[in-house]
């Protein structure tokens, strides 16, 4: 008897004391494609939001004003459809009560959920190409983009190469006729004539993977580069394998992707001097930390280079809510537009940017890469940031 | 725009585009014609192959040649245990084919997708060189896809003709009830045509998973191109399936060359529609 | 004596039967109260999205239902929704119509091409009417895709107008979709269970008999068919409006499929079947969230069950499942 009242005695002592049980629960909702084709991409944004909040209970929870929260990760699939990413946010916002999203990252679903989201006063960061999803009549008052947009590097990367490259006169764009595509390819039209450049395109149905016809036809307009713009990482490969099977001996390049570890897989040695955006460089003595933290958690899988930047919006969410010292969304919102030079660790200083294409300056301006394949590895050109306007 | 090497470069990529769309319709067309069955499973079938070379050639490294018909023989010989399961309550039913052939479809794919993930993978190339003649060029492997379906519509042709199952085969296409009388045994002229052409379908899918990728869902695309190809040349007559094959490969070379993908596209469906409205029994068919 | 015997037994059978029918009654009041009652007590939004996902599904499952009675599987039904809801939605955003006159034009629209295409597809048989639908279906979604001045292409229409402030909380939305779907799976319970319904039955069993005895066979097939593409014209219209954007991958191959599927799983023969199977194949993966390509496995399985063993789907497998229990609780009795 006395040995179990000393229990009692121990247990209520352990239940009463300490901060370890003063902690609150903070649920943070998470939305990508978890089924289908876009699974890599979700895992990315599942693995890099895991990635800051493992970092944050690591360190005893977020303290936002008096108190101490422990994130938690609340996922859904939205299968990269506009109904999935509605159903997600319906079922975050209203069965889970959550304020806070990350993701998605495709723009059907993004737009989607922000029809749900705006209205609740529930904070988006997500990723998508499409400007519309920051640039609308309501200004956008409760989402953020936290990757670049083709809006965002496209036209820092055309200048580099027309730098590099003087004497290119004419470029082809193939690509989907899917939403991706059908956005992109206009917009990267504009940068490359802004740059002195002919533009040849052609836009194939999404699904067909035989492009030696429309290479021909492309060869026959005697263009000097190729651009594999938004085309999917696996199409993109094979259009690089075909067209140097076809003779192609112009320069190929991606403004897009980045699918270089496809094409070094499926082209092999006909990747030689293939040049392409990268969203992250994994050979930076910065990321080291990441990429062992990340193997140790998931293996040695192929790393998508999206995980990095969905680790950094975390990251910046929860430094944003630090600094509101409160959990209400609008003073959330007001931190996260002042978070300007904080810096997560892998990209350098927040930059925020974007009013002078979406009216509101809620786009991360996100450093990225520019890789050429060399010898079958990947070598770093040059690093970028995008012209804040 | 249309000058002679750009001509000479459609002719040929229309060669290397039809032998993989014969190779493709080849199985399917070989199961409606014995057994009246609409094998919306075709894709699926296809895919398997795809996977069975990617473990053969890409993992094991058995030499290509045995790789390829070694594991087109495996997904042949294990898929009968589904022709005694699934397939065989659909012989002669094409409606009901149909449909529940659909949903081996989905069985098949999700199965792959729980087994494998969705992500591509890509099978290492049988051959690396590029061929060049006359300012034309045919990648090598390419041209083993040629030579591919060209034995295996001569082996075919020959096993038809010339064998005796092969003459049984043809009788119980023509008339089961009567072949049966005549004392061939139906019941297994079934089973080698379902061997034979599943066999002719995984090849397919191995090949074609090697050109382009290798996915749960790389069949969509071959159970498409069957269709078509199959509607053109008459569903249930080889000939036609070679003919359908040829006509769809060479037109989207020259058309996709000359006017774009997208007028490609309108075109070969339009034609097929148009096809199926007066003429449903194809070019090479028969109709019912 | 017989006569006296036969009289009362005679009676007792008819009097079962109304009673059977009161209880049915009964059964169908109830679920209409529980499904008009039930947001008042619970207004949680996630069900009330997937209460007006399965009730769209339920117009399109049930509308493809009409076209399958007589005897033809349509893989352009999607299609057909996509013409009504571009339609229906351009009429409001280009020309400034209301919310009414867009839904009319929208399903005329449907109707119309369905009225110019029926008659050239429905002349085909089985397997070719199939295979033509699917070829018209891609066609269809091609021209969504490359038609970018009037449907903006992939990227679709955004910021759909809403119908009316009224409708802009969920639980009204709810309901009028409930409504909606009311009012057309009621329309083809009304074409299904008239003259016209035998008429339909009988041409799908036997065609050429049907002919002969003066049944207008492709008349009535036409009919049918334009009517089901007005109705399903509903579902792409209310839903374009409930998710505030159009795009042609709402409307492909694989929605069409689904619809198909929902008809075969719930069961062909009775109205009920497609409204079960909307139900189940809307609403189980998300319940089941985690177990999305299991499921899709379990259904291609159900496929082929149905196909080879059971045609009357879910609906005949309780119904023969009751008729065991009913008739072993009968043997027991006596």
């Amino acid at each position: 008897m006395f040995s179990r009242l000393k229990l009692f005695a121990m247990l209520s002592i352990l239940l009463f004391n300490g901060n370890a049980f003063a902690q609150e629960e903070l649920k943070i909702g998470g939305i990508g494609p978890l089924s289908g084709g876009g699974t890599a991409w979700g895992l990315a944004v599942q693995r890099g939001m895991q990635m800051a909040i493992d970092e944050a209970t690591k360190a005893g929870g977020i303290k936002i004003g008096g108190k101490t929260y422990l994130p938690k990760m609340v996922m859904y699939d939205d299968q990269y459809t506009a109904a999935g990413g509605r159903t997600a946010a319906d079922r975050l916002i209203n069965a889970d009560k959550v304020k806070f999203i990350i993701g998605p990252i495709g723009s059907p679903s993004v737009l989607s959920v922000i029809t749900v989201s705006t209205p609740a006063n529930v904070l988006v960061l997500s990723n998508g190409y499409a400007p519309n999803i920051l640039k609308n009549d309501a200004k956008s008052p409760f989402n953020f983009r936290v990757m670049n947009s083709n809006v965002e590097f496209g036209p820092a990367m055309v200048k580099w190469y027309r730098q590099n490259y003087p004497q290119a006169k004419k470029v082809a764009l193939i690509g989907p006729n899917d939403a991706v595509g059908q956005s992109v390819i206009p917009q990267l039209e504009a940068y490359y004539k802004a740059n002195g450049f002919d533009v040849w395109k052609e836009l194939y149905d999404r699904g067909s993977k035989e492009f030696t016809p429309l290479l021909t036809r492309m060869m026959a307009q005697n263009v000097d580069l190729f651009d594999l713009n938004s085309n999917a990482p696996g199409e993109a490969a094979l259009m690089l394998k075909q067209a140097r099977q076809a003779g192609f001996k112009g320069m190929i390049w991606q403004v897009g992707g980045p699918s270089v570890d496809e094409i070094i897989d499926i082209a092999g040695p006909l990747a030689e001097g293939f040049v392409s955006l990268n969203v992250f460089d994994f050979s930076n003595p910065q990321a080291k930390s990441f990429v062992d933290t990340y193997r140790a958690k998931w293996g040695d899988g192929v790393i998508n280079a999206q995980t990095p930047g969905w680790y950094n919006g975390t990251k910046i969410l929860f430094e944003a809510m630090r600094r509101a010292g409160n959990l209400d969304t609008v003073k959330v919102r007001d931190a996260l537009e002042k978070l300007e030079g904080y810096d997560a660790g892998l990209f350098g200083p927040a930059v925020w940017g974007g009013m002078a294409d979406y009216g509101v300056n809620h786009q991360l301006m996100m450093k990225f890469w520019i890789v050429e394949v060399k010898n079958g590895k990947l070598i770093t050109r040059a690093a970028l940031t995008p012209e804040k306007k | 725009m249309f000058s002679a090497p750009i001509l000479g470069q459609a002719f040929v990529n229309g060669l290397s585009l039809s032998a993989i769309y014969v190779l493709v319709a080849l199985g399917f067309t070989l199961l409606f014609g014995i057994m009246r069955v609409v094998n919306f499973a075709h894709g699926a079938f296809a895919m398997l192959g795809g996977y069975a070379l990617f473990y053969a050639y890409g993992s094991f490294k058995v030499p290509y040649p045995i790789a390829v018909i070694g594991s087109s023989l495996l997904i042949a010989t294990v898929s009968l245990i589904l022709e005694r399961l699934v397939f065989r309550w659909f012989y002669n039913k094409m409606f009901q084919s149909m449909i529940g052939l659909m949903g081996l479809n989905m069985a098949i794919v999700y199965t792959s997708v729980v087994i494998w993930d969705v992500n591509e993978r890509s099978i290492p190339a049988a051959a690396s060189g590029i061929l060049q003649v006359a300012g034309m060029t045919l990648p090598t492997d390419r041209l083993v896809i040629i030579g591919i379906a060209l034995t295996v519509l001569a082996a075919f042709w020959l096993f038809v003709t010339r064998t005796k199952s092969g003459l049984a085969l043809r009788a119980t296409a023509q008339d089961v009830e009567i072949a049966a009388t005549q004392g061939i045994d139906t019941i297994f002229i079934y089973k080698l045509a379902f061997f034979v052409a599943i066999f002719m379908t995984a090849l397919a899918g191995a090949l074609y998973a090697q050109t382009y990728a290798l996915s749960p869902f790389m069949g969509d695309r071959p159970l498409m191109v069957a269709f078509i190809v199959v509607i053109l040349g008459g569903m249930g007559s080889i000939p036609g399936a070679a003919l359908g094959g040829v006509l769809l490969g060479f037109s989207e070379s020259f058309l996709s060359t000359f006017y774009g993908a997208a007028v490609s596209s309108f075109v070969s469906f339009g034609v097929v529609v148009a096809l199926l409205v007066f003429r449903p029994w194809g070019l090479l068919g028969k109709p019912e | 004596m017989p006569g006296a015997a036969a009289a009362p037994a005679a009676r007792s059978g008819r009097l079962r039967e109304s009673r059977m029918r009161a209880r049915a009654w009964l059964g169908w009041t109830i679920l209409a109260v529980a499904l008009v009652a039930w947001p008042l007590f619970n207004d949680n939004r996630f069900i009330l999205t997937m209460g007006t996902l399965v009730a769209f599904s339920a117009i399109g499952a049930s509308s493809l239902n009409l076209i399958i009675r007589t005897g033809h599987v349509s893989l352009a039904h999607a299609a057909f929704m996509g013409v009504a809801a571009y339609a229906c939605v351009l009429v409001q955003m280009r020309l400034g119509l209301s919310f009414a006159m867009g839904l009319v034009i929208g399903c005329l629209a449907s109707g119309l091409l369905a009225l110019i295409l029926g008659p050239i597809m429905l002349r085909l048989t089985g397997k070719y009417f199939v295979l033509v639908t699917f070829l018209v279906g891609e066609i269809i979604r091609m021209v969504f895709v490359e038609w970018g001045s009037l449907t903006g292409g992939s990227n679709g229409i955004q910021g759909v107008p809403s119908i009316h402030p009224i409708f802009d909380s969920p639980i009204a939305f709810y309901y009028l979709a409930l409504g909606a779907a009311a009012v057309c799976v009621g329309i083809a319970l009304r074409i299904l269970s008239s003259e016209i319904g035998r008429a339909i039955d009988s041409v799908r069993e036997a065609e050429r008999v049907a002919q002969c005895s003066g049944v207008p066979v492709i008349q009535l097939k036409v009919t049918i068919f334009v009517i089901a593409c007005m109705l399903v014209g509903v579902q792409g219209a209310l839903q374009a409006h409930f998710l505030k954007f159009v795009d042609p991958t709402a409307f492909n191959i694989d929605v069409s499929l689904n619809l198909v599927v929902m008809n075969v799983i719930g069961g062909m023969h009775h109205l009920v079947g497609p409204l079960l199977g909307s139900v189940f194949i809307v609403s189980l993966p998300e319940l089941l969230r985690g177990y999305v390509e299991l499921q899709r496995v379990i259904f291609g399985v159900i496929l082929i069950v149905v196909m080879a063993a059971l045609p009357a789907g879910m609906v005949g497998a309780l119904a023969w499942a009751r008729r065991i229990i009913a008739e072993s609780f009968a043997a027991k009795k006596r």
